[in-house]
């Protein structure tokens, strides 16, 4: 789960009655790693590259399948597609959270059924007319019917080797393209052109070369097995853009570049600095942070008239805009991104906080007032995200503040607990802190609870659409808590400072971001990579640009497995 | 089977390439020898639904269980819709679900079907009765087995598979879970799409599907032995799949006296995919969604019967929603969600039972329309077992003991118009159940699941 420094595991488990294993949505802590970061460096396999652990240093992902979200953004990229057709697929696992966990990826008879389906409409519709058939290749949108044969068939075998090698992100070895080319060769007596294109369409986009991220790697002069300059194309465009590679990786990946760690440094950094990088980071953040069903909660309209669907709509963009500000614009560290003193608004939006002065529908930066508001985790959108009931519930805010942001997952109860266990009654309390308080009362409780309320009662001020009060039902609202293992805190403004300062929550946002960019879930064998990337990381501030250049300098992005594995 | 040209055979001899052929008798699939409700069972269907029954009322009444002996019995409350099919019936009372270790609800529904505990990933350590019965029988049908599922992916697992709404593992060396269809226009066309006369050219669509099949295929093939053991695993399971594919091509439905289209039903107001906006608690309520549940289960049960009568798959499933089961029941007058009345509200028995009763009502639908379908001289039912059953026996307590198990039809011998109490055996385990199906199939094993909770065969069933 993450390297556990602040936290005293073995009181923790002591402590807790309530551990007894397998927590519900997620493993249990599996992962507490060395706490100096020494493990697993050998020198004698690192090349002097600064984040070097040894090539067998951490395990690697399985073969990488598209996620549906890189599936959609390679067939815009590959044929003009916007329409999003892998959302057809059976929704992925959540996994590692961002549902490309490769070890957790099968294909079930389903999927095979609809890769088959997707892959008919969409080459249905990029050989629909002529303009499109002309986009695969210009000599297609002059095929008619009274067209020469041998033309058609010259034409037909260019538009495929090309639209083969394209599709597979790397050129063709010889003879490669030959049964796509008969293939469409072979549908043309009975059907037209298009057709016979469309037929190679469907085929590409179920084979494994489309399908997955196929590195069979070269062995370089140091005698280590790393992706070829092709295969590294797609590593860099589906970690930074989620998508397949562009011409320039392509071309570099032609010229020989690709194959080692300064060019492809260079790359990443071009690549981050590219609009396309946004996407990926968006991507990342509706699943890390509770606010891509914003639009779907309920709320009472009497109690909360200035809540709906649009509204919940619009946190989540206020959120996204705040982010990609900050990263790409702004000061560019988690840090600042925990406490900056203002956020992005529309006019919709600042009249729902209570900001002057914004008109129209363009979000504006807006500073926050200081007395209420700091940094992301005091966002509408984020607070909201968290409740589904009318009632705040300090557990599940602390346990997602936990779980996400500091990568502590405290298990659910089971047994008997769980029998004991009802939500509290409306009634029993004026406050949350009222409602909830045989959390820290009652033994059996505390054990587990004391490392998620104290999170959750600190921001009691937001209710559950995320607006600053200062009482519940009449009664003044006592902010005080605390991040558990780590400081306690008057209110929310200061525990926003303190998670932003706590070294376990830059550890963890490191550890997401591996996760995600290595589509898997790490473990106490990535000690080495972790530590390193955390050194990187802390080493420049805690940016977060830095960070995703940093995870493609790693053994693990720069080589493959070795032989055997 | 009778002699059979396979299309791949003669696609294949001409290097591939696709050749159009003639639609000809002789590539159909003959249809397998219908056994005549004796012998070894020929179909197989599960049915789930969330949250048990009522054990006790609050007045220490159990409002499921049939009162009487083995052959003269009187159905309960909850079990009463099902009087009309009665004779076919098996109550099977008195089980356990012993070897369901893990999570609350979740070991539940993961044992329910494969008599294992959760793994390290949450799901089963083993395959699940109705794949390891696809396995066997599923050979030339154009699906091994299908698994549908209503309002599924509520609650917590906000759609997506997981150890939470996870019933089928697949039999294979790793036992993925397998996600349920749940569009029911997608499985209309997925299942009787070639029996639609309104698709003209849907034989030259057929061939260049084989063709392109094939080809995939090849390059699956050809791929696979240069990567690592792990990789080449990934590659060889997702080519089994576009086998499945293929074969499927080859071995379509025809229509006849009792395999036609059903009707189509329009389930517009019903999002297959609102899981996906589901929140934990089920305070995101889909109310249109809600309220075409009847209508679309409905359809869901026509499709299933009609995918087993044209034999489009001999094994087949229901899932009614999930463990989590956050939806509500607008037609009952029902609007809070189903987990709320097993416990999150407190336990309410009443609205509880209410649930249980209208389910009922479904399965007896269900039964009634295989009875119906005729196969020459014996009905559907008659050569099929149906299992109906839950993740846990008692909403409040998570009590996994005397779960509240139905078996239906005669396939292998299954006599139904029973109540089997399974007296005075004390706990016994449900992997003995489990085993006991898979001999009604001709599978001749002696033990499933988790060897420490099997200890053989239930002999009552026939």
């Amino acid at each position: 789960m993450g390297v556990v420094r602040t936290i005293n595991v073995v009181a923790f488990s002591a402590m807790c009655s309530c551990y007894a294993g397998v927590g519900e949505l997620d493993d249990a802590g599996e992962g507490s790693m060395g706490s100096d970061g020494s493990g697993g460096s050998d020198s004698d396999g690192d090349t002097g590259e600064p984040l070097g652990c040894g090539v067998d240093a951490s395990e690697r992902a399985t073969l990488r399948r598209l996620t549906r979200f890189e599936y959609n953004n390679t067939i815009e990229d590959l044929l003009g597609d916007d329409t999003n057709p892998g959302n057809a697929f059976p929704s992925e696992e959540l996994a590692n959270g961002f549902g490309n966990d490769a070890n957790a990826q099968s294909v079930s008879s389903l999927l095979a059924e609809q890769y088959n389906t997707v892959a008919e409409t969409v080459a249905l519709r990029a050989t629909a007319t002529p303009e499109k058939l002309g986009e695969l290749s210009p000599c297609a949108a002059d095929i008619t019917e009274s067209t020469a044969a041998a033309e058609v068939d010259a034409c037909a075998a260019s538009l495929v080797e090309e639209f083969v090698a394209r599709a597979f992100r790397r050129p063709l070895v010889a003879g490669e393209a030959e049964p796509y080319v008969e293939l469409a060769a072979g549908v043309r007596p009975q059907a037209d052109f298009a057709t016979s294109i469309a037929t190679v369409v469907e085929a590409v986009l179920q084979s494994p070369d489309f399908l997955y991220r196929v590195e069979l790697g070269f062995v370089d002069e140091q005698g280590r097995r790393r992706p070829t300059g092709y295969e590294m194309a797609s590593r860099l465009s589906y970690a930074l853009w989620g998508t397949m590679p562009d011409q320039e990786l392509l071309d570099a990946a032609e010229a020989g570049e690709l194959v080692d760690a300064q060019s492809v440094a260079a790359h990443a950094e071009r690549m981050l600095a590219d609009e396309r990088s946004r996407t990926m980071v968006r991507f990342f953040f509706d699943n890390l942070l509770p606010i891509s069903a914003l639009s779907q909660l309920e709320r009472d309209p009497e109690r909360y008239p200035l809540y709906s669907s649009s509204m919940g709509a619009l946190m989540r963009e206020e959120t996204q805009r705040f982010l990609a500000y900050e990263i790409f614009e702004g000061p560019g560290t988690w840090d600042h991104a925990l406490t900056a003193p203002y956020t992005f608004v529309n006019q919709e939006l600042a009249e729902f906080y209570g900001i002057p002065g914004v008109e129209g529908d363009a979000f504006v930066k807006v500073d926050l007032d200081p007395e209420q508001r700091l940094g992301l985790l005091t966002q509408a959108g984020v607070l909201s995200g968290t409740i589904h009931s009318n009632e705040t519930n300090p557990v599940v805010r602390g346990a997602f503040i936990m779980r996400e942001l500091l990568c502590q997952d405290i298990p659910l109860p089971q047994g008997d607990i769980l029998e004991e266990v009802k939500p509290p009654d409306p009634g029993s309390g004026a406050t949350a802190r009222e409602r909830y308080s045989k959390h820290s009362e009652d033994e059996a409780c505390s054990g587990c609870h004391a490392f998620m309320d104290p999170v959750g009662l600190a921001l009691e001020n937001y209710d559950p659409i995320g607006q600053w009060r200062d009482t519940e039902n009449g009664a003044v609202i006592d902010p005080s808590g605390g991040v558990p293992g780590v400081q306690v805190v008057s209110g929310p403004l200061e525990l926003v400072q303190t998670i932003a300062e706590a070294e376990q929550t830059h550890v963890c946002f490191v550890e997401k971001w591996a996760n995600y960019a290595y589509g898997r879930r790490t473990t106490k064998d990535d000690a080495c990579t972790q530590d390193r990337l955390e050194e990187a990381f802390t080493a420049s501030g805690h940016d977060v640009v830095q960070l995703l250049r940093e995870l493609t300098q790693t053994d693990e992005f720069l080589y493959l497995a070795p032989e055997g594995e | 089977m009778g002699r059979r040209l396979s299309r791949r055979a003669v696609l294949r001899g001409a290097g591939g390439i696709a050749i159009a052929l003639p639609w000809l008798e002789i590539m159909g699939t003959p249809r397998p020898a219908r056994a005549g409700g004796t012998g070894q069972a020929r179909r197989f269907v599960s049915v789930y639904t969330p949250g048990g029954t009522v054990i006790d009322d609050g007045d220490g009444n159990n409002r499921w269980r049939p009162t009487g002996t083995e052959d003269a019995f009187e159905l309960s409350p909850i079990l009463a819709p099902l009087e009309v099919i009665r004779e076919k019936l098996l109550v099977v009372d008195g089980l356990s679900m012993a070897s369901a270790s893990g999570e609350q609800h979740q070991a539940g529904i993961v044992a329910w079907l494969t008599g294992t505990g959760q793994g390290g990933d949450g799901y089963a350590q083993g395959p699940s009765i109705d794949q390891v019965i696809a396995s066997q029988l599923g050979e030339g049908y154009p699906k091994s087995s299908i698994q549908m599922a209503v309002r599924w992916g509520t609650g917590k697992s906000h759609g997506l598979l997981h150890p939470i709404n996870s019933a089928h593992f697949e039999d294979n060396a790793t036992f993925d879970p397998i996600p349920p269809r749940l569009d029911p226009q997608a499985m209309f066309d997925g299942f009787f799409g070639s029996l639609d006369p309104e698709q003209g050219d849907f034989q030259a669509r057929l061939e260049r599907k084989a063709s392109v099949l094939d080809l995939v295929d090849r390059r699956f093939e050809a791929l696979a032995p240069g990567m690592g053991m792990a990789d080449r695993h990934k590659l060889e399971q997702h080519l089994e799949k576009i086998r499945e594919l293929e074969l499927s091509l080859e071995n379509l439905p025809v229509p006849t006296a009792i395999c036609s289209v059903p009707e189509r039903v329009d389930t517009s107001g019903y999002d297959p995919q609102t899981g996906l906006e589901s929140s934990d608690d089920g305070s995101t309520v889909d109310t249109s969604t809600d309220e075409a549940i009847p209508e679309v289960g409905r359809f869901m049960m026509d499709m299933l019967v009609m995918a087993l009568a044209c034999d489009v798959t001999p094994v087949a499933s229901l899932q009614w929603s999930d463990t989590e089961a956050k939806h509500t029941f607008p037609w009952l007058g029902l609007m809070q969600h189903h987990h709320y009345y097993q416990h999150d509200g407190g336990f309410r028995p009443q609205e509880c039972e209410q649930i249980m009763v209208w389910y009922s009502e479904q399965h007896a639908y269900l039964l009634s329309a295989m009875d119906a379908v005729d196969m020459g001289g014996h009905s559907l039912l008659d050569e099929s077992v149906v299992f109906f059953g839950s993740e846990l026996a008692q909403p409040p307590t998570h009590s996994k003991a005397n779960m509240p198990f139905l078996l239906a039809g005669g396939g292998g011998g299954l006599r139904g118009g029973r109540f089997l109490r399974n007296d005075g055996l004390a706990d016994v385990s449900h992997n003995n159940l489990l085993v006991a199906i898979l001999n009604l199939f001709g599978d001749e094993r002696q033990v499933f699941g988790d060897p420490n909770y099997c200890s053989g065969p239930l002999t009552n069933l026939t």
